[in-house]
């Protein structure tokens, strides 16, 4: 970020054009699937069986996009997924916090054996889980319910939230902390006035990594919520293909909606996103 | 409690750091905060990770009730050793982890050289660095099936308009195509993350450090491998050890390109070999084994990276 400040550099013509080649490229790799979804969703089933492939639809024709909410209960769907995302993230902070405050201030013996335990959770494969999770939600009546998603949800995202959070935690000097217990605060009320404020910044930027995990899971989802009316938007995207029929342009319009959320997140807070993820030791 | 204040006034040892009087001692705070999320990883991770270790030696087929639920020993991880598809998939779960791997480096170290020089698109390239880390696996895997569609694909429109192929390729129905899709496709939403990682690293270096070089006459080639790569080690360990461990955990793009390809034999990873197992045939005992070897292999992983962390923190 330093760099930003830097005095303007001296480039040649060939760097310039380098420089230039190189973001066009990002930009235009990183972008053009997801507008070419758009561009597919406002196309008429007509217009899309061309080759050469017409590039631009004739005329806006939002018919898709009507399509989408009557043929299934998409409206359900996003808000099934908004109710299991941002309950997950909540969750999941709420538990992250206090470990991560005593990972990162607290004397624990065991602390560096506590930490390899967190990063090795961050590495078991969902799909080995997939069984036994889906025995004890059975048993506890807990399928094609949102706590069926948003307990593993909240697990899996625990490690890389307490890691992000421990990191946060430990930027923040001690001696605002204990200047504020010589006052006679107490520990916890250290923590709640002086360490929870400060790191807030580091709060956002973990729910922020664990609302988007939770958005995107799908293996969890298209096993435990098998009732359409519990079905998250991933899961959903999927349900308009038949056995060989795919109706492309009501899929993009499908897929567009859903990632709608995810797009306004990382446009409003991508600092937050590029500050967490380039801090390491975030899962992919 | 009488006691204690008595013997407050003179103690034996004194504690290094202070302690405020009233309050629990560290350790029991400690304990408690802890404890909600032990509880949590324990109860959803670990307990069931252990049930399928336990569930791996015994017989369980949800299709065959009368034949109950009997120990069997080895017998599931002899017939995994014996199983030409387990085989085909672990095959193809490294052969993918590999190429998408190494592919996601080699994009995603150009890509973050790119989002790192000032500009004034700097917000906009930001983005686009995100959004293929953002986007939920499945609708990547929809959006690539979408562009490598055989009759209206955009991919092959290009390719036909430049001239590069005569006719459109059949991408996913020719099996040598359709695992270079879906390599394509990994690659482009996990190449964002190595980026990332590396953005990380490019940030922490000095840019003085790079231009003194140059000055000194060093070509931008030898200032980029003599000086920054060797400085962004850490940063590509980093990001190896994690696209690692989810390469070969992959599940959800190649579970969306077998729904439209019919070169599925290629596309099955050990992941989707383990879904269909367990919620297709119902053979949990199996599937439980097959998840210990998929386990096993992510653990192999880990424990590298383990030792790299143990190894960076003690020099």
């Amino acid at each position: 970020m330093s760099g930003e400040l830097a005095a303007p550099e001296r480039l040649s013509a060939g760097d310039r054009a380098i420089r230039w080649a190189g973001l066009t490229a990002l930009i235009v790799g990183g972008f053009f699937p997801l507008i070419w979804m758009l561009l597919t969703s406002l196309k008429t089933e007509a217009e899309l069986q061309k080759f050469p492939v017409q590039y631009l639809p004739g005329m806006l024709n939002f018919a898709n996009y009507l399509r989408v909410f009557t043929e299934q209960p998409f409206a359900r769907f996003f808000l099934n997924s908004m109710a299991v995302s941002l309950l997950s993230t909540a969750l999941c902070i709420a538990v992250a916090v206090p470990a991560a405050y005593a990972l990162a201030r607290l004397n624990i013996r065991g602390r560096g054996l506590l930490l390899t335990a967190v990063v090795a959770f961050s590495m078991f494969p969902v799909v080995s889980l997939l069984v036994p999770l889906f025995r004890l939600f059975r048993g506890l009546s807990l399928l094609n319910s949102y706590p069926a998603l948003i307990l593993p949800y909240a697990a899996l995202s625990l490690p890389v939230a307490i890691l992000t959070l421990v990191a946060f935690f430990s930027a923040i000097p001690r001696d605002l902390e204990a200047a504020a217990m010589i006052d006679g605060t107490s520990r916890v009320g250290a923590l709640l006035r002086v360490v929870l404020p400060l790191s807030a910044p580091g709060m956002v930027t973990a729910a922020l990594l664990i609302f988007v995990n939770s958005w995107n899971e799908f293996l969890l989802a298209l096993s435990f919520n098998t009732k359409l009316d519990m079905r998250t938007v991933s899961v959903g995207v999927t349900l308009y293909q038949g056995e060989f029929a795919f109706p492309w342009p009501l899929i993009a319009a499908a897929v567009v909606i859903a990632t709608i959320p995810v797009v306004m997140l990382i446009a409003v807070f991508q600092r937050r996103f590029v500050a967490g993820l380039t801090a390491g030791g975030v899962k992919a | 409690m009488t006691q204690k204040n008595v013997a407050a006034p003179v103690p034996k040892v004194q504690k290094p750091k202070g302690r405020i009087r009233g309050e629990a001692s560290e350790g029991q705070l400690a304990f408690w905060l802890l404890l909600p999320a032990a509880v949590l990883l324990c109860g959803v991770l670990l307990f069931p990770m252990i049930t399928t270790i336990r569930d791996s030696f015994f017989f369980n087929k949800l299709t065959e009730p009368f034949n109950g639920q009997p120990f069997v020993g080895l017998k599931n991880y002899v017939q995994m050793f014996n199983d030409p598809r387990f085989g085909t998939s672990l095959r193809n779960t490294l052969f993918f982890a590999v190429l998408t791997v190494g592919g996601s480096f080699l994009v995603g170290i150009p890509m973050a050289l790119a989002a790192h020089n000032p500009s004034r698109v700097r917000g906009i390239a930001r983005v686009a660095l995100l959004l293929p880390w953002a986007m939920p696996p499945v609708m990547t895997g929809l959006i690539f099936a979408w562009l490598f569609n055989a009759q209206y694909g955009v991919f092959n429109d290009i390719l036909v308009r430049l001239h590069i192929v005569k006719e459109p390729l059949l991408w996913l129905s020719t099996p040598g195509l359709a695992v270079l899709a879906m390599v394509v496709t990994i690659v482009w939403k996990t190449s964002s993350f190595v980026a990332l990682i590396v953005l990380g690293g490019l940030q922490g270096i000095p840019r003085e450090l790079t231009e003194a070089s140059e000055v000194d006459g060093a070509s931008r080639a030898q200032s980029f491998f003599r000086i920054i790569l060797p400085l962004l080690a850490p940063s590509l360990a980093v990001a190896f050890i994690f696209r690692s461990i989810s390469a070969v955990q992959v599940f959800d793009i190649p579970y969306t390109f077998i729904q439209q390809a019919p070169a599925q034999g290629l596309l099955e990873t050990l992941g989707v070999y383990i879904y269909r197992t367990s919620i297709e045939f119902l053979d949990f005992g199996y599937a439980a084994t097959l998840s210990v070897a998929l386990f096993a292999v992510s653990l192999a992983v880990t424990a590298v990276y383990v030792r790299f962390v143990r190894d960076g923190a003690s020099t």
